[in-house]
């Protein structure tokens, strides 16, 4: 729970995501938090002392160096969980629920931003990706599309593009790791690069 | 149920929302009473196009209607009726809490499925307990430093009078009063130090008090947003007040700046009537479909509670 201070909560609870959650999460959540603790930003203007901010803005950064690095985290998970009595998949019913509003998160802004007659051309991609806060490496690595490969497809450098066959498989997992619907990405891709050839 | 609209600071949207979210809900089927409570300018009427009612609820405080049905005014939306004065009792100096249960008590008593209750943009004693005593409060709030810095203020109030009432000690609520004072002498700059402090006194007080916050979960619309980011503002409040008051908010959408409303305002003609394809209309919907949910799932929970009695 945060009723506690920001400096007795766990990096998890820092950060807002459950105990298992997964790189490419930690990396969002922390790039959403960084926005939110600004010191422009809107959300936090008159609620938090200068110092509050700061401390928060540390406490981020803390975590997501520990938990972006393998070896770091697990050995902070073993002490953490130890010290607690407990294994981070033994507390279920908090998880869960962290877990739903992250999904919620996820619909709700969908929803909100893919309009319907939004185009999945590789610009929106891009727009999408990045409003996740998922770099390209992290993509790269999840799908196994070359970086540069994916650096085209978001910039539309159709002539680069690998032939047919492999690209619908490139742009089907780079559905997937957005969590968009594979076909008809790969359908409004590939019919916006006909139309932009045609031109 | 009953769900109160409020915070922010005036010309938020919170009558504009209060009206439209209303009549969505009532086109879903819900039975809805709309409350105008608004302190500073009570005119949900002209957001329906009707003329100044002539009962008010004065009528049944004074007694002079003896049942609060008498005083509703019907609409020429189906479901819908209309509620006003509702600020003459949040305004009475000596509106005790005796009187403002009773209203509630009333309200709920009302053959309708659900009261909107307009708050506007006051921040008094009345209208913070009755934001606690609903069953939903919801906040609207506009991107814009002003707005936020309002319900921010608001949500203080609200979230400390909502511990204030739950502890018992006397040297507690002192605390707690203290607490709410930024420049206090005991050095409680935020609710976590305030909690802190409780515990040092009185083990019992302070486990409400957790409960309290824990417990403590009121809503938040963001309106007029012009951008993706203003969007994203509403994701990054509820975070503040996470980490802040360690209070969820659950942030229950937001409406579109749009033309096509002040366009509906002019005209006195509800916007989801009048334009129910704008892009505010949708998002309005959106909401109301959400309340919508939650009142069935209510009404669920209250079933099979009666059953259990």
């Amino acid at each position: 729970m945060s009723i506690k201070g920001i400096k007795d909560q766990t990096y998890y609870e820092v950060l807002e995501v459950r105990p298992t959650a997964t790189p490419k999460e930690i990396q969002r959540a922390y790039e959403q938090g960084k926005e939110t603790f600004d010191v422009d930003s809107l959300a936090i203007y008159s609620l938090f002392s200068e110092g509050e901010v700061k401390e928060i803005q540390e406490a981020l950064e803390e975590a997501y160096r520990i938990l972006m690095d393998e070896e770091s985290r697990r050995s902070y998970d073993q002490s953490q969980f130890q010290m607690a009595g407990e294994l981070p998949t033994e507390e279920p019913s908090k998880a869960r629920e962290v877990f739903e509003e992250e999904k919620t998160y996820l619909s709700f802004t969908g929803l909100s931003f893919n309009t319907e007659g939004e185009v999945y051309r590789g610009k929106a991609l891009k727009q999408i990706r990045e409003r996740m806060g998922v770099d390209p490496q992290t993509i790269s690595m999840e799908t196994k599309i070359p970086i540069q490969t994916l650096e085209w497809v978001e910039e539309e450098v159709f002539e680069k593009l690998p032939p047919l066959v492999y690209l619908k498989g490139f742009l089907k997992s780079y559905a997937q790791s957005l969590g968009l619907d594979p076909p008809k990405v790969i359908e409004d891709y590939l019919h916006f690069m006909e139309e932009s050839r045609k031109k | 149920m009953i769900w109160t609209i409020g915070g922010g600071k005036g010309g938020s949207g919170k009558s504009f929302i209060t009206t439209n979210v209303g009549i969505c809900l009532s086109k879903l089927g819900i039975r809805v009473v709309l409350i105008d409570a608004d302190l500073g300018g009570a005119n949900l009427h002209t957001f329906l196009g009707i003329y100044p009612p002539a009962v008010s609820l004065s009528d049944f405080i004074k007694k002079r209607v003896s049942h609060l049905n008498e005083v509703l005014i019907p609409t020429a939306v189906p479901n819908l009726q209309l509620l006003t004065g509702a600020q003459d009792l949040l305004n009475a100096a000596d509106a005790k809490s005796v009187q403002k249960r009773k209203l509630v008590r009333s309200i709920q008593s009302l053959s309708s499925d659900t009261a909107l209750v307009d708050l506007g943009a006051g921040n008094s004693l009345s209208v913070l307990d009755f934001f606690l005593m609903s069953d939903g409060g919801i906040l609207v709030v506009t991107p814009e430093p002003t707005s936020i810095e309002n319900s921010y203020r608001f949500l203080k109030s609200a979230f400390y009078r909502r511990l204030r009432q739950s502890v018992s000690s006397s040297s507690v609520k002192a605390l707690i009063d203290d607490a709410m004072d930024q420049k206090n002498e005991m050095g409680i700059l935020n609710p976590h130090g305030l909690i802190k402090a409780v515990k040092e006194r009185d083990e019992g007080d302070a486990r409400k008090v957790i409960e309290e916050i824990e417990t403590f979960r009121p809503n938040l619309i963001l309106n007029q947003v012009r951008s993706k980011k203003d969007i994203e503002v509403g994701f990054s409040i509820r975070s503040a007040c996470l980490k802040y008051f360690g209070i969820h908010l659950h942030y229950l959408g937001y409406v579109v700046y749009d033309q096509d409303v002040n366009h509906s305002i002019r005209r006195r003609k509800p916007l989801v009537l009048e334009n129910p394809r704008s892009r505010a209309a949708q998002c309005v919907m959106e909401i109301a479909s959400k309340l919508a949910r939650s009142h069935k799932m209510a009404t669920r929970i209250k079933g099979y509670e009666h059953q259990g009695d």
